[in-house]
């Protein structure tokens, strides 16, 4: 024989040994195919788990399937999908000793048993004889996270499953990993999508709680903002129509942010409503919504600042009671901050009632100022508290303008200070002139 | 921001390192009620190392004050620096604690 008749005898051999590989491998490489089409037609986790098992149990030549999940919240694992199982499956606790399906997740490696092998009760329904269980892992730069087990029984016409059969499912396995990962991000998806909705509108709820500033015309001038730190939060103010050119003014903060802080937020405003309206004295009117939050407060441990101020232009006074609310101003024409100091600790923390202080008002020329903490202990990138002072500094500053004007400057400066960076805390602010 | 806890006589001190904030105001309460529930009576919170402390961080220590008072306890403040000073006294709430200008002051004063 000459070299190049051994070098064609050679490669006729190799050609033939692939040829029956790729036989003997072809129903193997028809399920992975399969699947590979299953998961980018399924959508739903179940659909895509009931029809891989019915391609690996024909496959395998397998009477009995099943593919557990893992609940993290529940410590157990129950099956998303069971083929040839009489009635329900249900779930096995992780922790589970006698459960093959248990052991199989908790080892993270298959398990191969045959008919004498034993196993737990609550497994019986999916295994008839020798079983099969592999992992289904979710591989992650760390390594592989357990998500889930397969179960394959009853091998047809044979008494137990081999080391090719468990290759094969656990090729599988990784498949079905990322259909259980791929379903898990849906639904976190889904439900992120429709809370952020929600949030939305509670913010739109919430901003529309609070009064249009212009609503006090023509007895006053008024400009306001409110940032909440999150979709909702607990800082606020109110605005009052008193007759006879008084109007009211009031600022609140509660002591926290968020959906709590919201809701004591709103309660406040409601029960405010009213007591504006039938208590003349403004620390009449907080002694009133004290005694109305009271309960409230003192279940969910939250507190508030609110100042509420009353301007009568036509007697010059500006009568106030402030429980425990610390950034309070009245801006005088030539630029003297004059603060309203606290008559009381904030409301859910003092008992007494607000005492009431008055200051003279001097109609067109003075203007309230009124912000929150969020303003004065805003932080820049550095940490650094933006500080009470340079609030006023730019309120002085523009003392003549339009109160819009003001409350634009000073969102200016928050804004510089913060250099875009997210609020921790809600901001407020109140300006009005009378 | 670490929260330290010691014992002088029968008083527990805790010590307030950083800032008193929103993110850490449940660990000083728990901290405050572990040393409740192991019988102690007289809490001192020294805010010597603290910069700041927050809205909710004054909701923790009122919180905390009113549950000590319910179990005849009682607990006091030293050492706030100029700014929180200030904060307690432009929200009225120094009429609420017993505030103590050193940590020695507020031993002396239990």
């Amino acid at each position: 024989m000459t070299g190049d008749g051994a070098s064609v005898d050679r490669l006729r051999r190799e050609a033939e040994l692939a040829t029956r590989q790729l036989i003997e491998s072809w129903e193997e490489i028809n399920l992975l195919y399969s699947i590979g089409e299953i998961l980018g037609r399924t959508v739903t986790l179940s659909d895509a788990a009931a029809t891989i098992l019915r391609e690996i149990c024909d496959t395998v030549s397998a009477g009995l399937g099943a593919i557990y999940v893992h609940d993290d919240a529940r410590g157990v694992l129950h099956a998303v999908a069971a083929l040839g199982a009489a009635g329900e499956v249900p779930p096995i606790a992780v922790d589970d000793d006698e459960s093959l399906v248990a052991r199989t997740f908790r080892e993270r490696h298959p398990v191969i048993a045959d008919d004498a092998t034993p196993g737990a009760a609550r497994e019986a329904g999916v295994r008839r004889g020798a079983m099969l269980a592999v992992p289904v892992l979710w591989t992650t730069p760390q390594g592989g996270v357990p998500l889930g087990v397969v179960t394959l029984s009853a091998p047809k016409a044979r008494a137990q499953f081999n080391a090719g059969d468990q290759k094969l499912v656990a090729a599988i396995a990784s498949q079905i990993g990322t259909a259980i990962q791929i379903d898990r991000l849906v639904k976190t998806s889904v439900a992120q999508e429709r809370l952020a909705h929600e949030m939305q509108m509670a913010h739109d709820l919430q901003m529309r709680l609070l009064p249009a500033p212009s609503s006090l015309a023509p007895d006053a001038e008024c400009a306001a903002r409110v940032e909440p730190a999150e979709h909702v939060g607990g800082d606020f103010y109110q605005l009052f129509k008193l007759g006879q050119g008084r109007v009211g003014v009031l600022i609140g903060d509660v002591s926290s942010h968020g959906y709590q802080a919201a809701l004591i937020m709103a309660l406040t405003m409601s029960a405010m409503a009213i007591h504006a309206q039938a208590h003349a004295d403004p620390g009449e009117a907080l002694a009133a919504l004290r005694a109305s939050l009271a309960d409230e407060l003192r279940e969910t441990e939250m507190y508030l600042s609110i100042c509420y101020v009353v301007v009568d232009p036509a007697h010059g006074t500006l009568r106030y009671a402030n429980a425990g609310h610390p950034h309070a101003f009245v801006v005088r024409r030539d630029g003297a901050a004059e603060r309203l100091a606290a008559t009381d600790a904030p409301l859910g923390l003092g008992s007494n009632a607000p005492a009431v202080a008055q200051v003279p008002w001097t109609r067109g020329a003075d203007l309230l100022v009124l912000f929150t903490d969020g303003i004065s202990d805003a932080r820049d990138d550095a940490g650094r508290v933006l500080g009470e002072a340079k609030v006023l500094e730019v309120v002085r500053a523009r003392r003549a303008d339009a109160p819009s004007r003001v409350v634009d400057g000073v969102f200016a400066l928050l804004e510089g200070h913060m250099g875009g960076g997210v609020p921790a805390d809600d901001q407020a602010i109140v300006v009005l002139r009378s | 921001m670490t929260f330290t806890l010691t014992q002088s006589g029968d008083v527990s001190i805790v010590e307030v390192e950083g800032q008193l904030i929103v993110s850490n105001r449940q660990e000083l309460k728990q901290k405050v009620l572990d040393a409740l529930e192991k019988g102690a009576r007289k809490v001192l919170v020294d805010f010597g190392r603290t910069s700041y402390i927050d809205s909710s961080g004054l909701g923790v220590l009122v919180s905390l004050a009113k549950k000590m008072r319910e179990l005849g306890g009682d607990l006091r403040l030293a050492n706030l620096n100029d700014d929180l000073q200030t904060l307690f006294e432009l929200t009225k709430l120094d009429t609420l604690f017993q505030i103590s200008e050193s940590r020695e002051r507020a031993l002396e004063s239990f």
